[in-house]
């Protein structure tokens, strides 16, 4: 038991590390930012695993050995604790020696005497064993079961983490409105963190975001994030309807669904006279505020990219979802919130040049030239070749004349996907850790053991007696008892 | 925010700073009483410790009521809540169940220094709940914490304080010229057949009347305090433990992320649960064990205030 008790707190102390060091898997931009500010000790850590100390090998190596500590010395306490709910309680061959241990003298024969105790031990819940004009006691042997079957379910919990993270993956999906997203490997947004068992066997259900909703107080703090969806069978017919919102996910076949983000995805149209050359919503990020700024106040930003105009073209963007903020920071100097959409307006900047990037998000523009700029509103058209622009429809377009329009202005909603087959495990063990843990802190073992000698027209009863746990709270219980097996056994005549 | 909610909250921060100054007069009353030994003072001051304690509890209801929801939904209320619990935990445990009456200032110096820090520090007026916090787990999860960070302040800070205290002077008095043996249960025969070995819960150290000029309760007593506080809370922390991994499958999509507050809550169970394995094997009791019980008490503080404050995780909670 020491040597768990040692790696438990080595355990301890390896997660004190983890939560001190920046963790890769929980913050890469953070380990990133370390290993550039701190070159020396960033390269120790991440050859001693500290970048991902849940992860390293040496975590695992631990965590194995107390599996390991805990399977040898539960086995034998194990074995030893279902002889012993097997075996009737042992007879004593003496019992005054006992710390407990009392006498009394009761007036009716031995037998009479026993059988009585016998009946006053079974009420009080003991358990207990008769011999010729003896009696051997237990109680709380719930004690050790409970010590037992809080320690396997820590084990069987242990069990369930790696089966479940090992055969699961989470990923995020980025749907716009108006759009499916269907679950298969190349559709996740960014890396899916698999399990090292993971088979890839993606469901292929889809979920249609219909609608997102995101409210907020006036001071900015948010009120709710809601995804109304469409939750789609691979076959495309339809499974149901669920609103998914912070702390409320969506399940569909063993797949968990949850709010995870959002931002604005503008519609852009681009046209070569009247041919459409790209048509599609753009999802928009934003960069981290500066201090003092809140990040609702930022503008978002976007690229659009045609490889097939000229030898590339690329379109950089800045969105302010809502114009009279914009206008209004301006006026004041001060940022000021864009909780909702308000005549949004784009600021645009071309680059002509062979696109590099091959991310969708961003534009590598150290080989491009920079082409024109200009400022576009939702329901307008520009020259991409002057950066002047019109009212849609207001002025008509001439052949070869390279346009952008913003027809609409629509959200995306991040979902995180992820399926994780041992929760039902886990969820079972800790129950089970809990129900354990009662009777192991609070019940007490303790044995009682009682005789009876004839003696002259009476009875001696001799009873003696120990606890293992509450020593102090059993002496008052044991003189209850004894007082109470006097009782039974019939009418006082004395007591030595 | 209607003119009614207002003026509850506003209630509830005065009735706050009646709560605060009765427990620093209270607190002042039984350091008094420690010094001067006249009952009066104890008396008094426990007087004061009810109205304050009773204080305390109206100014928590009010702010749920000023702000529609559970008071514990930032880290003023769960400061509040947490004082106003340790205080109470106080009251009934030692108190009324071991009828032990001096100890009132250490635990009221816990209070009220939570109580400064909540009100310094962390005060937002009431509102309704970020959507993180915003489910019903808030009133299992959350409670489950409180109440056993509460005890383990009790059981691993406040008591186990008190016994290393009391403990160093009982061993020094022991230790006196004629250099006596070493206390009773300090070591043990292992000729002496098993059961008379000390349970996990037996205490250490000088039972009783040996103490014969100290007033704080014998070592032995303290020590049963604490171990009994501790065990109390471990399935109550444990519990919490639980229902946080629940919540967080429900909230961010996994039981467990190693996020800051989860690792800690972690190191403070494993810590506990070092605690009470050390006491159940022999010849890691008494000092010791306590000493385990002082690290775990840490571990709690880093747990609420270091994560909430300084570690960037999911659980910075501070502003809200």
């Amino acid at each position: 038991m020491r040597t768990a008790l040692v790696l438990l707190l080595l355990l301890a102390l390896a997660s004190v590390v983890g939560s001190l060091v920046p963790q890769g898997p929980n913050s890469p931009e953070r380990v990133a930012r370390f290993q550039v500010d701190h070159p020396l000790l960033g390269d120790f850590y991440r050859h001693a695993g500290f970048f991902d100390v849940f992860g390293s090998w040496w975590f695992v190596l631990i965590t194995t050995l107390l599996v390991i500590s805990l399977v040898l010395c539960l086995v034998p306490r194990t074995r030893a604790a279902i002889r012993g709910l097997r075996q009737r309680p042992v007879q004593a061959r003496e019992i005054d020696g006992f710390p407990q241990y009392s006498e009394r003298t009761v007036a009716t024969r031995p037998e009479l005497a026993i059988a009585s105790s016998q009946k006053v031990l079974r009420r009080r819940m003991f358990r207990v064993s008769r011999a010729e004009g003896v009696l051997a006691a237990e109680k709380g042997t719930l004690r050790e079961v409970g010590s037992l079957l809080f320690h396997w379910s820590f084990l069987l919990l242990l069990v369930g983490v790696i089966y479940g993270k090992g055969t699961g993956f989470t990923g995020k999906a980025l749907v716009v409105e108006g759009e499916t997203w269907t679950d298969g490997a190349a559709n996740y947004d960014g890396t899916v963190r698999e399990g090292r068992f993971f088979s890839g066997d993606f469901t292929g259900v889809g979920v249609r975001l219909l609608d997102f909703e995101d409210t907020y107080r006036r001071t900015g703090q948010p009120m709710d994030f809601v995804s109304h969806v469409d939750l789609l069978e691979p076959d495309g017919s339809l499974a149901g309807r669920a609103d998914i919102r912070v702390n409320h996910p969506a399940e569909i076949d063993g797949l968990s669904i949850y709010q995870y983000g959002f931002g604005w995805a503008p519609v852009v149209e681009v046209r070569e006279g009247d041919r459409l050359l790209y048509s599609a919503p753009a999802p928009f990020g934003q960069l981290s505020p500066p201090a003092g700024v809140p990040q609702l106040a930022l503008p978002w930003n976007g690229v659009v990219k045609l490889p097939s105009v000229g030898e590339g073209l690329g379109i950089q963007l800045v969105l302010w979802p809502d114009s009279s903020a914009y206008l209004q920071s301006l006026e004041t100097g001060r940022p000021v919130l864009m909780t909702q959409a308000n005549h949004p307006i784009m600021f645009f900047t071309t680059w002509r040049g062979p696109l590099l990037d091959p991310s969708p998000r961003s534009l590598d523009i150290s080989v491009m030239r920079r082409w024109t700029t200009g400022t576009i509103g939702q329901g307008t058209t520009c020259d991409l070749a002057t950066g002047k622009c019109w009212e849609d429809g207001t002025r008509p377009v001439g052949p070869g004349e390279l346009t952008m329009s913003f027809p609409a202005l629509r959200q995306y909603s991040v979902l995180q996907v992820s399926r994780d087959r041992g929760v039902p495990i886990v969820l079972a063990a800790a129950i089970l850790l809990l129900l354990g843990l009662l009777p192991a802190l609070y019940t007490s073992r303790r044995k009682v053991w009682v005789r009876a000698e004839a003696n002259g027209e009476g009875t001696v009863l001799k009873v003696g007696g120990f606890a293992l746990q509450r020593k102090s709270q059993f002496e008052e219980e044991f003189s209850k008892l004894v007082d109470e097996l006097e009782r039974a056994s019939g009418e006082k005549v004395g007591t030595r | 925010m209607t003119p009614h909610e207002l003026h509850l909250a506003r209630i509830s921060n005065d009735l706050f700073n009646v709560a605060l100054f009765a427990y620093i007069a209270s607190m002042v009353g039984y350091f008094a009483y420690l010094a001067f030994r006249r009952e009066v003072l104890r008396i008094g001051a426990k007087a004061v410790l009810m109205f304050g304690l009773a204080a305390h509890f109206l100014s928590i209801v009010q702010r749920g009521l000023a702000a529609g929801r559970v008071p514990w939904g930032n880290m003023y209320e769960y400061s509040s809540l947490l004082a106003f619990l340790a205080v109470l935990g106080y009251v009934v445990i030692v108190e009324g169940r071991y009828k032990s009456r001096t100890l009132g200032g250490f635990v009221l110096m816990f209070a009220v220094l939570t109580m400064a820090i909540a009100v310094s520090f962390f005060y937002v007026g009431p509102g309704p709940l970020v959507p993180a916090l915003n489910s019903y787990w808030i009133k299992i999860h959350v409670v489950a914490a409180i109440l056993g960070s509460s005890l383990f302040a009790l059981g691993g800070g406040v008591l186990t304080i008190a016994y290393l205290v009391k403990d160093a002077r009982e061993r020094r008095e022991a230790a006196g010229p004629a250099a006596r043996p070493p206390i009773m249960g300090a070591s043990i025969d292992l000729a002496d057949p098993p059961y008379y070995a000390p349970g996990a819960d037996d205490p250490v150290g000088a039972t009783g009347s040996t103490d014969g000029r100290g007033i704080l309760p014998p070592s032995a007593t303290l020590d049963r305090m604490a171990y009994r506080t501790i065990a109390f809370a471990f399935p109550i922390w444990t519990f919490a433990v639980i229902a946080g991994a629940i919540w967080a499958q429900e909230a961010w999509g996994r039981y467990w992320g190693w996020d800051p507050k989860e690792t800690w809550s972690f190191i403070t169970w494993t810590i506990y649960a070092g605690y009470l394995h050390a006491r159940a094997t022999s010849g890691w009791k008494g000092r010791r064990a306590a000493v385990i019980a002082l690290v775990g008490f840490v571990s709690l503080l880093v747990t609420y205030y270091a994560v909430n404050l300084w570690i960037v995780g999911l659980h910075s909670y501070k502003g809200f």
